[in-house]
């Protein structure tokens, strides 16, 4: 089928498939470390437990890539395949609403009506998909492969999530875990290749729900004190289960917590953090964040202290 | 896993499908996956036949992509928002139980899960004129209570009657029945949009946690895949009738003694909205006072408590809760 659509194109689309997609390496740089944004053909995975703050990053990061240019965005298109049915559209009006109207201020003042058609304006960028098996994951990503062939503009993929068939898919396996893996194995193989053949970016979620014995009761053993309350559930939770395939796909890893409320938190607000790991570069990146009504907020770690 | 057979599609013959299983392509998922040139050398069939017949399958198997600004559109015009019949948790919900999202009430044995199943029930019911399922999976459910909340709301005796019609009420005790029961609501009943004339704005599930939690547990995986079933069939219907699911959890205790909700953690990413229910402690006589404290919401900060009566909800002069259309503003 790619081969037909590809044979249809016009010369602009030949020129910005030639050309490639735009980056989105300076999409965050609180999250990623420098010079490692995800580039052309990454494959980012957003790990954590539930209420770790995984949607609302994600919120963050497609907002600033359906806003227009001079409203600081990328102006770029997204394809939003929603398998949690979990996609709230009113939360990402209102952060779009917010990043508007924060924009506007500082240029001139916007009516609403103005900011109604800007959203509007935004949220024909995006797309939303529905999927309901992990079948229709995988068959759907095999008809967004034409979607993804004609549409340069179209720079980002998210899954929410990927994890979404796990429990189902193990199940309906029988005994052996390659036939239980099968649909996600082909699903992360079609990605390897959507990513590699047209340099689209991927993000995913995956829900944290692997225990990982071994590293708790390491955890468990040191004075509890000494170890601050959300890297204990870091520990916890961050046990990759996904195939194998996924897992040798992954540019980025996102591991998410979320701190108990303690001390740490500044004016009682609940305090997100999020550690980012890569292959191109060593460490791992730390940063804190807050969410708030109009979207994620930053705390800068030199305030803090 | 779509098996392959002759017609499931236009152009779908027999022999082909004999040809194509003695190349091991059994299933959609193995042709569309397959390159077709290769297969079209292999088994002998046409080239331009294998390619049409991807295109029909994944016409026919795909999910479609919708506009954001279309579903925004579609989402401003039917979200309606139902009202628990209590003022104060109201105001924690941000005016009540949004249509097309799953909420959860958990809490531990009497602390109003059930009560304020039935007050939502009653609500929707009498105020909104609206069609009610309610699942019962523990035996909980009392027409003497309902009928007293009724009784609250209006003297008149027809509109009582009127009110208790519109609760259809499904006792199911296992999971496997209460599997069948929503597949069947999603696709006859609420397929044809009416239930017993009217349409259906809320279903309730009371409790999901009594079904569920006795086929959790041990090595095996067969009942973490029966609970995402559940929670599957109950996201769909949510989201394609546009119907506001209300669901009851029990609570465990974690590490810290910390009251979190029942069946693990990946139930725990299913709910939108999670309200903890909890006992006001009072030395001596039992209390009807609860609080309700929001865990988790992607519209208000998490962790906001009211405190509500139990007793009052069949007093109190109830607002008449709000629903239908409604524009959605930023502080909203």
């Amino acid at each position: 089928m790619s081969e037909r659509l590809r044979m249809a194109e016009s010369g602009a689309q030949l020129l910005a498939r030639i050309e490639g997609r735009q980056s989105l390496k300076d999409i965050e740089q609180h999250i990623f470390p420098e010079d490692g944004g995800p580039a052309q053909g990454d494959v980012v995975e957003f790990h954590g437990v539930e209420g770790s703050g995984k949607t609302e990053m994600l919120y963050h990061l497609l907002t600033h890539c359906i806003l227009p240019k001079d409203s600081g965005g990328l102006e770029v298109e997204v394809v939003f395949v929603d398998t949690d049915y979990h996609f709230d559209m009113l939360r990402l009006v209102s952060i779009l609403e917010t990043r508007l109207t924060g924009a506007a201020d500082e240029n001139a003042d916007g009516s609403e009506s103005e900011t109604e058609e800007a959203v509007r304006c935004c949220l024909r960028r995006l797309s939303v998909i529905h999927c309901s098996s992990s079948v229709q994951l995988l068959l759907t990503l095999h008809y967004l492969e034409g979607t993804i062939c004609s549409r340069p503009s179209l720079c980002l993929l998210v899954i929410d999530s990927i994890s979404a068939f796990y429990w189902m898919d193990r199940s309906s396996g029988g005994e052996s875990l390659a036939r239980q893996e099968s649909n996600l194995r082909k699903c992360a193989e079609l990605l390897n290749k959507l990513r590699r053949d047209y340099g689209i970016v991927v993000f995913a979620t995956a829900h944290a729900v692997m225990r990982n014995y071994s590293s708790a009761a390491h955890g468990s053993s040191e004075p509890s004190g000494s170890t601050p309350s959300w890297k204990k559930n870091v520990m916890d939770f961050d046990k990759p289960y996904l195939c194998r395939t996924w897992q040798k796909i992954l540019t980025h890893r996102l591991v998410f917590s979320k701190s108990e409320q303690s001390l740490e938190a500044v004016d009682q607000k609940q305090v997100f953090s999020v550690a980012c790991s890569t292959v191109r570069t060593k460490g791992v990146k730390r940063c804190t964040f807050h969410v708030t009504e109009g979207g994620v907020q930053f705390i800068d770690e030199k305030l803090q202290k | 896993m779509v098996l392959l057979r002759e017609g499931l599609c236009p152009g779908l013959s027999e022999d082909m499908v004999k040809a194509l299983q003695g190349e091991c392509i059994r299933t959609v998922e193995d042709l569309v996956s397959s390159d077709a040139e290769e297969l079209a050398q292999k088994c002998s069939v046409s080239y331009k036949a294998l390619v049409a017949l991807k295109r029909v399958l994944l016409a026919q198997h795909t999910a479609f992509p919708i506009s954001g600004a279309d579903l925004y559109e579609e989402l401003l015009s039917s979200t309606s928002i139902l009202s628990t019949g209590i003022p104060s948790v109201d105001k924690l919900l941000d005016s009540g139980l949004y249509s097309g999202e799953i909420t959860e009430l958990a809490g531990g044995p009497g602390t109003g899960k059930t009560q304020m199943c039935f007050s939502v029930a009653v609500n929707t019911a009498h105020e909104l004129k609206q069609n009610v399922l309610y699942i019962d999976t523990s035996g909980g459910v009392c027409a003497g209570r309902l009928l007293q909340m009724l009784q609250a709301k209006t003297s008149s005796t027809a509109e009582q009657m009127k009110a208790l019609q519109r609760i259809r009420v499904f006792r199911v005790f296992d999971v496997f029945t209460l599997l069948c029961c929503l597949q069947n609501l999603r696709s006859n009943d609420l397929q044809k949009g009416s239930v017993g004339g009217g349409s259906v704005k809320a279903v309730i599930v009371d409790s999901v946690s009594a079904v569920i939690s006795c086929v959790l547990g041990g090595k095996q995986t067969e009942g973490m895949s029966l609970m995402m079933q559940v929670a599957f069939e109950l996201k769909m219907i949510a989201k394609d009738f546009n119907i506001a699911v209300l669901v009851t959890n029990h609570v465990t205790r974690d590490g810290n003694g910390k009251l979190k909700s029942g069946l693990g953690q990946s139930w725990s990413h299913v709910p939108r909205t999670r309200i903890l229910l909890q006992r006001v402690e009072q030395p001596g006589a039992a209390s009807s006072l609860r609080t309700a404290t929001l865990t988790k919401s992607s519209r208000q900060s998490c962790n906001l408590m009211e405190e509500f009566n139990l007793s009052l909800q069949s007093e109190e002069e109830v607002k008449s809760g709000c629903s239908g259309k409604r524009k959605f503003n930023t502080d909203s």
